[in-house]
């Protein structure tokens, strides 16, 4: 048994220093036995700030916390899709594992669609791993990780947050609370729709999604889950938006991305909701951190010598 | 199995993230047969880290092995085993070798240390070279004469006549170290670098270039006019603009070197030459290195032959050009020059008028480039001119241009100009500009991006300086409140340091009448963000008060907040409690202090390491614990002068 010291690794983690893979697995080990304990919806008190996809851009994580503010003096919300995509999905998703496990008051993780061992081999979280450790354990150590991953979250009662969007096998929230969600994300069901589903502004039922997984839905399906569970908005992501946030169905339903400059080239705002007290809903918008524009070449063996610069 | 154990103690073995500096112990153990068995093993590792670790380490291991062993065993086995591995391995190889010298005898018996070295010279990745190079250097510095002309030369003229480019570019760099000390051989020296210099492949004409300058430098002057000269030359004039560039560095160490009546005669030609290359990559190094060039020729010179060549450089149509020429107008203040003595500006060697006349032209001129960069670059140059013209001639010729890049689009020309008021201040005052600063200031701190704004309030404290309370009070105190709400958290914590410097520059009494009314206002905000602002906002800016004033004004504040209904509010009320307790205990009225503490602050904390939050309770403790600490502390000192022998030790 290793001792953790979190706070240590906190401090490494700031410096985006990989962790060892030993106690990578502790990690997600104790992260497992915390995770256990929520129920499939979590119900939290503002204040907090929602966070949409970051996928593995470990700059703008950080950048985040410079807007928001750090972690524990503000509580935080992430809505899924921590890896993939992005260079640094390891360091991003090793901090904010240890986050939730320092301060699990203050930090709640939703699982996305990402957060799945299928999808992490096609979309680069798997590699990832096996270029920087060397061996695919710590893929596997953080893949079980989030089968333990909570599907969503409601905050003050009133405000439902989840990766991707509704089911048509979901009404009541008591239907997501008798999922068997401790597995991997399967391809159709009420688990996967709620991580794969999107709103459609032109419809107002459920319809087939063109990603081949979760449905589409409308503004009927909106206003009807909204009534029966008698909440007032709904929060998502999932989506990529050029401004780095949505408003759907007159204030009903919000997406919001914090992923700037997604993949290094979109060229997208990204932005954060901050939500209040008294349920009042603040997109703050930003843009890509400085640090994604530094070479990652510059780190190694040469030099910058000007004169390169000629050849 | 003895290293097996050694191994399995440090973790698991598949564990390629361990830190490999857990095996760096200061100790007598690093002489441990077993420790240096597992080093040499682990030479021949699968795992690059522990290859390189070893090799790292290769003194230790040359050390148990003795000078024999080294020299027979590990240094052939290293040039055979290692030459292929990775080009990290290599590296550190390179730079491990001439630490060696001792361990295989001494300098007589150094030159074993060649083979390797030789092959490292050789290799593709440059870095490795030019280590390769260095560790030559440093090996050819101990060895003798003889040892220099016999084995040294012929590894010279072996790497000389290799049909891959990689060998030849790094003999260049052995023939300064090794000039002086072969006198016999100084004409071959001087015709194989000849050759390198004409060489066929462009690489190896740049090395050879980039060498010629500490090459120069180990000649005598007549060698210097002889020799060193035309190799420079044809550097100047080959057709390879990355060639040509490198004759600018070559052309600074000869003029040093040189007399005027020939510096006027060989190099003036060139250095024209060069100033108007068609390649812009060459008129840039001449941009660049402009002052540097203006040292080594010589006030004289510079001041009849080189300023027509600076304007055409500074209207060059090459953006890059202008903005390294612009760079080189001021260089530093004169009272940055007083205190720290650094470079002189171009302006400097040139009289008063002759500036007013040919430069500022210039400088009116670049104010209105297209390209912001080089804007940018005149715009910090611009106030070390300041000091140059003077109290009269500064308000007529530069304060039109500072206002003017005051409004220009570009933020970090603006920025630019800020950050330099303190210059500008020596020589003009600042009401002058206040009128245009106030509202360049303005502007850039509404700026979008906010790490912009954030540097705007990083000069806040200098403008403060500059510009008097009073006139600071007008306008800027309420900014510098305003941007404790502001939307990003980075620009509220500097807005907190902020108010902190400023509190500094005006006192105590500015603070206490301005700032600390304004932050209370936020101290019942209904949006938490601007109560937590406030809380950290007094915990800071407690840091400049007085106990007295703490304890009157900032203490009840923050124990009010305790009983806020965020927790995190209240475990931000234990950290700062956490701070202020020690200020506090700084005063000199111990018995008043005391009583706060003991009747306020230590209850509040109490109460908060029973709260229903954990994070709460967590910090209110650790507050509580490091309270405890220091109080037993000073118990031990109080008690230490009365008793020595201190029983108690509550650590």
């Amino acid at each position: 048994m290793v001792d953790l010291d979190l706070d240590a690794c906190l401090e490494r983690l700031y410096k985006k220093q990989l962790l060892a893979e030993c106690v990578l697995r502790e990690i997600c080990e104790r992260t497992k036995e915390l995770l256990m304990r929520e129920s499939n919806v979590v119900h939290i008190r503002a204040p907090v700030t929602v966070v949409g996809d970051i996928h593995g851009q470990y700059y703008d994580l950080i950048e985040i916390f410079r807007i928001g503010g750090y972690c524990p003096d503000t509580n935080y919300l992430f809505l899924g899709d921590y890896v993939d995509r992005g260079l640094y999905s390891i360091e991003t998703i090793s901090l904010l594992t240890v986050l939730k496990l320092r301060y699990p008051e203050r930090v709640q993780l939703v699982r996305g669609n990402h957060e799945s061992r299928a999808v992490t081999q096609t979309y680069g979280f798997y590699t990832e791993c096996m270029r920087k450790y060397g061996s695919q354990q710590v893929w596997q150590y953080f893949t079980d990780m989030f089968d333990f991953l909570t599907l969503s979250v409601v905050i003050d009662n009133s405000i439902f947050c989840v990766h991707g969007g509704l089911s048509p096998t979901i009404h009541v929230l008591d239907q997501i609370r008798i999922i068997d969600r401790f597995r991997e994300i399967p391809h159709e069901g009420a688990m996967a729709d709620l991580v794969w589903s999107d709103p459609d502004p032109d419809k107002e039922e459920f319809s087939i999604s063109a990603r081949g997984a979760g449905y589409t839905f409308g503004k009927l399906v909106v206003d009807r889950f909204l009534h029966l569970n008698n909440m007032d908005h709904i929060l998502r992501a999932h989506q990529l938006c050029n401004a780095g946030y949505q408003v759907l169905f007159d204030d009903k339903l919000s997406t919001v991305w914090s992923a700037p400059n997604y993949c290094y080239r979109c060229g997208n705002l990204a932005s954060i909701l901050e939500v209040g007290v008294n349920g009042e809903r603040f997109f703050n918008v930003f843009d890509a951190a400085p640090e994604n524009d530094r070479n990652p070449q510059q780190a190694q063996l040469k030099e910058n010598d000007p004169i390169d610069y000629f050849l | 199995m003895e290293v097996d154990t050694i191994r399995s103690n440090n973790d698991n073995d598949n564990n390629n993230n361990m830190s490999i500096t857990d095996m760096e112990v200061d100790n007598p153990e690093d002489l441990n047969g077993y420790y240096v068995a597992s080093l040499i093993d682990e030479l021949k590792h699968d795992d690059v880290q522990y290859r390189l670790n070893s090799v790292n380490k290769l003194p230790i291991i040359a050390e148990a092995l003795g000078q024999d062993r080294t020299r027979d065993e590990l240094i052939p086995f290293l040039h055979n085993d290692l030459i292929g591995d990775e080009d990290e391995v290599l590296l550190a190889l390179a730079e491990q070798l001439p630490k060696l010298i001792d361990s295989v005898g001494g300098a007589s018996n150094a030159t074993c240390l060649l083979p390797p070295l030789e092959s490292l010279a050789a290799v593709e990745e440059s870095a490795v070279r030019d280590k390769a190079v260095w560790a030559l250097c440093e090996i050819a510095k101990i060895l003798s004469p003889e040892q220099l002309m016999e084995n040294f030369i012929l590894m010279m003229k072996r790497l000389s006549s290799c049909e891959w480019f990689t060998s030849r570019t790094s003999v260049a760099g052995l023939y300064a170290v090794i000039y002086k000390k072969c006198g016999p051989i100084q004409t071959e020296l001087q015709n194989s670098f000849a050759q390198l210099i004409q060489d066929e492949s462009p690489m190896v004409r740049r090395a050879a270039a980039k060498a010629l300058s500490d090459f120069t430098e180990q000649m005598t002057p007549t060698e210097v006019l002889d020799i060193s000269l035309p190799l420079f030359q044809k550097v100047a004039t080959d057709d390879q603009d990355s060639v040509r560039l490198l004759a600018v560095e070559d052309m600074i160490t000869i003029a040093k070197m040189i007399t005027q009546e020939q510096k006027i005669e060989h190099l003036l030609p060139t250095f024209n030459t060069l100033a108007s290359d068609s390649s812009w990559r060459v008129k840039y190094m001449i941009a660049n290195k402009f002052v540097e060039l203006a040292e080594a020729f010589g006030e004289t010179i510079v001041r009849k032959q080189f300023i027509s060549a600076y304007i055409n450089l500074i209207k060059d149509s090459e953006a890059e050009v202008r903005t390294a020429a612009a760079g080189q107008i001021s260089g530093k203040s004169k009272k940055e020059m007083k205190e720290r003595k650094e470079r002189k500006g171009l302006a400097h060697y040139i009289d008063k008028e002759a500036v007013i006349e040919s430069l500022l032209p210039c400088v009116q001129e670049l104010v209105n480039d297209n390209n912001e960069y080089t804007r940018a670059a005149l715009a910090k140059e611009v106030s070390g001119l300041a000091s140059i013209f003077g109290k009269e001639a500064t308000p007529e010729h530069l304060l039109p241009i500072f206002l003017q890049l005051l409004r220009d689009d570009s933020p970090d020309v603006r920025l630019n100009v800020i950050s330099k008021l303190d210059e500008l201040n020596d020589v003009v005052g600042v009401e002058s500009l206040s009128q245009s600063l106030l509202p360049a200031i303005m502007e850039l701190s509404e700026e979008n991006q906010w790490r912009i704004r954030l540097q705007i309030i990083e000069y806040m404290p200098v403008i403060a300086r500059q510009l008097g309370e009073n006139i600071f009070d007008a306008k800027l105190t309420e900014l510098c409140m305003s941007w404790l709400q502001d939307k990003v958290y980075a620009i509220r914590e500097a807005a907190t340091v902020n108010l902190k410097n400023l509190a500094h520059v005006f006192g105590n009494s500015w603070t206490k009448k301005t700032a600390i009314p304004q932050i209370l206002s936020m101290v019942h905000d209904e949006n938490y963000i601007h109560r937590m602002t406030t809380l950290f906002a007094l915990t800071e800016i407690a840091k400049v008060l007085s106990p007295d004033d703490i304890k009157e004004v900032i203490v009840p504040t923050v124990v009010s907040l305790s009983n806020d209904s965020i927790p995190n509010i209240r475990f931000n009320v234990a950290k700062s409690l956490e701070e202020l307790i020690p200020l506090l205990q700084q005063g000199e009225q111990k018995s008043q202090e005391d009583e706060i503490i003991k009747n306020t602050m230590e209850p509040v904390l109490e109460k908060l390491s029973q709260d229903t939050d954990k994070d709460v309770r967590f910090f209110a403790q650790k507050a509580l614990e490091r309270d405890q600490m220091n109080k037993s502390q000073q118990q031990q000192t109080t008690t230490t002068t009365e008793n020595p022998s201190s029983p108690e030790a509550k650590l």
